[in-house]
């Protein structure tokens, strides 16, 4: 089952989900709008056997995404949950730009929190200012019993590039 | 929990999944399968920039077919007007639609409960494609929701066709507000 906004609310309150900073406005009727943190990484070739990503600051007056490029950037927000599972996706007004927010990795795991770590994708040059309301994350009732995560990113705060060596 | 293709039968005969036109050998085991409708909107702002309004062309895809080539983005729209405010749809692509590369939609599959319209798709070609009216494109699944259920009232709401992204009515009231 997929929360509706005020039962996200409702769990807020009752501490079984975090999302901080929280705008009663963001909420949705069965999900939650995150904003854009303030930097981005973009992929600078390699460094021997490593990609090497470049970081960069994202100006007041915004910052251009070229086609073909996939750059990491984070949500503002701390964002997880104790009790759920959670989906991070875009939201249908940047869906309509063609810009994709991760690359079909959307789950998040009950017991993670923290800055999620966006893999943007656009497939038409456009430009992104910092704080702007871009994606949403929905949160699912989980079906048995809950083993805590462990895994190495979900308590990173910063665009984090993958650690899986690429050779 | 997701319902199953009987269950949307159900839901849409009590009026509580609306689907238009609705056809029976469209339900799947899980899902509802949806027809790619005539209209394609292509932008031709140079960068998109979303505090301003986009400039874009509507094309009509001739029955022969409108050709995408790979990396192309346009907008597309079912010729179903669908919704429910008493589940949440989520919109998949066809796996026959995938599996020539095609996105319908670019991470944004989620509906929101009360929203009733056409889809507007967000067609991504990843090798070149051809689109024809009336092609079956994609599905629409619905899920049960937890908690008490305000409807949508965005600014989507009730679209007859392919939608640019209005964005820029957001920046109006938000980007400019400290919190």
């Amino acid at each position: 089952m997929i929360l509706t906004g005020s039962k996200i609310k409702d769990e807020i309150k009752s501490g079984n989900i975090a999302i901080e900073p929280f705008c009663d406005e963001q909420v949705n009727p069965n999900s939650y709008n995150y904003r854009l943190g303030s930097t981005i990484k973009v992929f600078d070739g390699f460094d021997g056997d490593k990609a090497a990503f470049k970081e960069i600051k994202i100006p007041k007056d915004g910052y251009i995404l070229e086609p073909r490029k996939m750059y990491l950037a984070t949500t503002k927000e701390v964002i997880g949950s104790s009790k759920y599972a959670m989906s991070l996706i875009g939201r249908s007004s940047m869906g309509r730009y063609g810009l994709f927010l991760q690359v079909s990795a959307n789950l998040g795991h009950t017991t993670s929190k923290h800055k999620w770590t966006l893999e943007i994708v656009a497939s038409l040059p456009i430009k992104l200012y910092p704080g702007m309301i871009i994606g949403q994350v929905s949160f699912w009732k989980n079906y048995g019993t809950v083993k805590k995560y462990d895994g190495r990113y979900g308590h990173l705060n910063h665009p984090q590039e993958s650690f899986v060596p690429i050779t | 929990m997701i319902l199953t293709g009987k269950k949307i039968i159900e839901e849409f005969k009590k009026g509580k999944i609306d689907i238009s036109p609705f056809d029976k050998k469209r339900i799947t085991t899980n899902s509802y399968d949806l027809s790619l409708g005539p209209t394609i909107i292509r932008y031709k702002s140079g960068v998109i920039d979303p505090k301003c309004k986009p400039q874009h062309e509507e094309i009509t895809i001739p029955e022969e077919g409108l050709v995408l080539e790979a990396g192309d983005f346009v907008l597309g729209h079912s010729n179903e007007r669908i919704g429910s405010d008493f589940y949440v749809p989520i919109i998949h692509g066809k796996s026959g639609t995938a599996r020539m590369g095609l996105f319908v939609h670019v991470t944004a599959d989620l509906i929101d409960i009360g929203s009733h319209g056409v889809t507007t798709f967000q067609l991504y070609a990843t090798l070149p494609v051809r689109l024809y009216p009336g092609m079956l494109i994609a599905q629409v699944s619905f899920w049960l929701p937890l908690g008490d259920i305000i409807l949508y009232k965005g600014k989507y709401q009730n679209s007859t066709g392919p939608l640019p992204s209005l964005t820029y009515k957001d920046f109006k009231y938000d980007i400019f507000k400290k919190k």
